[in-house]
């Protein structure tokens, strides 16, 4: 090696700064795009099973894109994610029956409390690698579940939280409404959705990819993986419960079969339908199962039938979810195109 | 060959799309406008390990639907049903009780959902001011409790409470006659077992002061293994043992507690032996296990019962259950409370309701009641009796007696603060 070429090489390195600006406007443009358009459905069409959809689809969308930041961006595949869509339902609906504080405080006091018990679990589970870590969050979920059976005097038991939850009106927003609920969830669901965007999308998002790929080796760059983890965890755990919240609103209760395994299992199934390697792929994956759950239980009884037919499809036919596919034939047509 | 055809979806297909989109969404006001039917919607479980309970609901429902076209209707409207399965989930109950409202255009809703999907339901008859009659949920907190007061949900199932109070009743007469004192309770572990195990054990005691409860076990709902349970009951060795197992749960304990001859080694009261779904699985039926009445044609004793429980049983070819009688039940309500009315009108529907006496083979004395208060079915044929291992399976049922259950139940509501 020469001094020249020695005293190049010992040049202080310029990394290119990316500018993440136009792409954060861009999504804002999205993101208020998309919320115009949902905005307007109610209008357009009036139909009240649509309103219905489109809440449930919030409240489950936020739950599987949430979901995904663990099992997509980070390969931390948790079983156990439903306790905190449950926690949510259950944290908000007490909130609005026994203290009886207003809608946004009970929605940051349980998004607070969610904090808390998430940093606690997490602190456990993310240390564990895998199928470890996939099953003692299931049991944590089961603890939670078994709680919320267990405590009747405060939630009801298997009966639920009874008596509805009150909505009194905050801002001109009166929740009981079904017209607000749907804007208002409509209105969670983009900043959501936009909010989890920007993480996926951060340099911290990019930390998160690293340490799916090779833990080992973001460990040795000086990231700790732990922290990362633990962050990504209790994120994921908050938009969960706003799913969680939503879904209580919608059916002005909450029920242990919130917290149950069976909702942490429609989340990965989601996830298998929509893909992971997209960050709408959990979004598309809800609307379809939505659907496809609301038309074939309308036709037949043997609708797990059709779903587990559908599993199938997806994961032996594709073999992967169906954004990841449309992905994969836009990029090959386009390759196709140049060649 | 040049492709002229562009790759990716017209615009002639996007229009098709979107016209079959408005269609699909306008669809329900075009089915209203056309409405001379009555629609009548019903959540309820079909699939799972209950699924009897909607099956067997369903069935009742279409039996006594037919009856009520055959003679004209409700109101000169042809009923039509509108049955989903919700799975039993109460967020899927909830969904489904909306759209069928929404959507399907059914005026009426008859809740056939358990537990947490009839609270579900509730809140969507709150919500929309529909007419909805729940008729599978035994959960007493469903009318008992104030805040779920409103004048447009009735409930035409019979009551924890009620078969709490009549089964303590009778099981205090036969542990004062056979001095029965040391008694264990094996109960599921959810609010349903926890809360009629707590009232029977309440009502035992008080009817008969010195029983002791010595053994408490608390399997999980849909336990496979019982022998662990049955075990530690043999080891406490009690002279009786109370029982709220239901379903596939109780013939799957009774079929493992045979194999240690539990039932040669203590009376045993077990309040949903007696309906032909538990009946008719068990292998070995042992003799003389004491059980309140779920279902039984042969109780009450009259023509009119027989008549049903046999009609039921040559058009579906099997025994009616509990789900089966409320359901019935709830669809004649319907029908004399539309009659009354002479209108389909939720609200005066509703109202006539409201502390109605009908005819109905299920009653104690041909009769039965939606009582006003707290707008819940009274008045029902409740009793116990003792089982044989052929039919009539429950040869003798002892009836309770109504007047006791309401004086006891009005001092259970005080206690839990209802009233």
């Amino acid at each position: 090696m020469t001094e020249l070429q020695a005293g190049q090489g010992a040049q202080p390195l310029a990394p290119p700064r990316i500018d993440a600006r136009p792409q954060r406007y861009r999504d804002v443009l999205i993101a208020l795009v998309a919320f115009v358009l949902l905005a307007l459905l109610p209008f357009i069409f009036g139909s009240k099973q649509l309103l219905d959809f489109v809440i449930r689809c919030a409240a489950y969308g936020l739950f599987a894109t949430s979901l995904n930041l663990l099992v997509g961006y980070t390969g931390l595949i948790s079983f156990g994610h439903g306790m905190f869509f449950g926690l949510g339902a259950y944290g908000f609906g007490l909130m609005m029956q026994k203290a009886g504080v207003a809608i946004p405080v009970a929605f940051v006091a349980t998004l607070a409390m969610t904090f808390v018990v998430a940093v606690v679990i997490g602190a456990i589970c993310v240390r564990l690698k895998e199928i470890y870590f996939a099953f003692v969050t299931l049991a944590f979920q089961m603890l939670i579940h078994s709680t919320i059976l267990s405590w009747q005097s405060l939630t009801g038991g298997d009966q639920g939280l009874r008596g509805g939850i009150p909505r009194p009106p905050f801002l001109g927003i009166d929740l009981s409404n079904h017209l607000h609920l749907y804007i208002a969830s409509c209105a969670l669901l983009v900043i959501g959705l936009f909010l989890m965007r920007q993480i996926a999308q951060s340099p911290f998002g990019y930390t998160l990819r690293m340490i799916r790929d090779n833990a080992t080796r973001a460990s040795f760059i000086g990231i700790d993986v732990w922290r990362a983890k633990l962050t990504i965890f209790v994120l994921a755990a908050l938009f969960a419960a706003t799913g969680g919240m939503i879904m209580a609103l919608f059916v002005s209760g909450a029920y242990p079969e919130f917290a149950y395994w069976t909702i942490s299992g429609e989340g990965i199934f989601i996830n298998m339908l929509g893909g992971v390697t997209t960050f709408l792929g959990p979004m598309v994956g809800t609307v379809l199962l939505l659907i496809l759950n609301d038309t074939v239980t309308r036709l037949t009884e043997y609708h797990g039938i059709v779903l587990g037919i559908v599993i199938l499809f997806f994961a032996i036919g594709l073999r992967k979810g169906l954004m990841d596919f449309v992905v994969e034939w836009f990029a090959q047509r386009r390759g196709e195109g140049r060649g | 060959m040049t492709r002229t055809r562009k790759p990716g979806v017209s615009r002639r297909s996007t229009l098709a799309l979107m016209g079959a989109g408005a269609v699909t969404f306008a669809a329900p006001w075009v089915a209203r406008a056309q409405a001379k039917t009555i629609k009548i919607g019903m959540p309820t479980i079909l699939s799972g390990r209950v699924a009897q309970l909607g099956t067997s609901s369903r069935n009742a429902v279409m039996l006594e639907v037919e009856k009520v076209n055959a003679a004209g209707g409700l109101a000169g409207r042809q009923i039509e049903m509108v049955i989903r399965d919700s799975k039993g989930q109460p967020q899927e109950a909830a969904r489904i009780a909306r759209e069928l409202v929404n959507t399907d255009g059914c005026e009426m809703l008859l809740d056939g959902e358990a537990s947490s999907g009839s609270f579900a339901v509730h809140e969507v008859a709150r919500d929309l001011g529909v007419l909805c009659i729940h008729t599978c949920s035994e959960a007493s907190s469903l009318t008992a409790d104030p805040k779920q007061h409103i004048p447009n949900a009735f409930r035409c199932v019979r009551q924890g409470i009620h078969d709490s109070i009549v089964g303590a009743g009778y099981a205090a007469g036969i542990a004062k006659t056979k001095g029965l004192k040391k008694w264990a309770t094996c109960s599921p572990d959810y609010a349903y077992g926890r809360d009629t195990t707590g009232e029977f054990v309440l009502y035992l005691k008080k009817f008969a002061p010195d029983v002791e409860i010595i053994s408490e076990s608390w399997p999980k709902l849909f336990q496979p293994d019982y022998t662990e349970v049955v075990t530690k009951i043999l080891q406490a060795k009690p002279q009786a043992l109370y029982s709220c197992l239901w379903g596939g749960d109780l013939t799957s304990y009774i079929d493992q507690a045979n194999i240690y001859a539990l039932f040669t080694q203590m009376e045993v009261f077990a309040v949903n032996m007696a309906d032909y779904t538990a009946l008719t699985v068990v292998k070995n039926l042992p003799k003389g296990i004491h059980s309140g009445d779920r279902y039984i044609k042969t109780f009450p004793a009259t023509p009119e019962n027989a008549a049903w429980g046999d009609a039921y049983k040559a058009k579906y070819n099997e025994y009616p259950t509990n789900w089966s009688w409320q359901n019935a039940t709830a669809v004649m309500f319907l029908n004399e409370a539309v009659k009354k009315a002479n209108s389909t009108d939720g609200k005066k529907v509703a109202e006539v309701l409201t502390g109605l006496t009908i005819k109905c083979p299920f009653g104690a004395d041909g009769t039965v009641t939606m009582r006003a208060d707290d707008r819940t079915l009274v008045g029902y044929a409740i009793g116990w009796g003792t089982t044989i291992p052929q039919e009539p399976y429950v040869p003798d049922v002892k009836a309770g007696d109504w007047k006791t259950i309401f004086e006891l139940e009005a001092e259970w509501k005080k206690s839990k603060g209802y009233t």
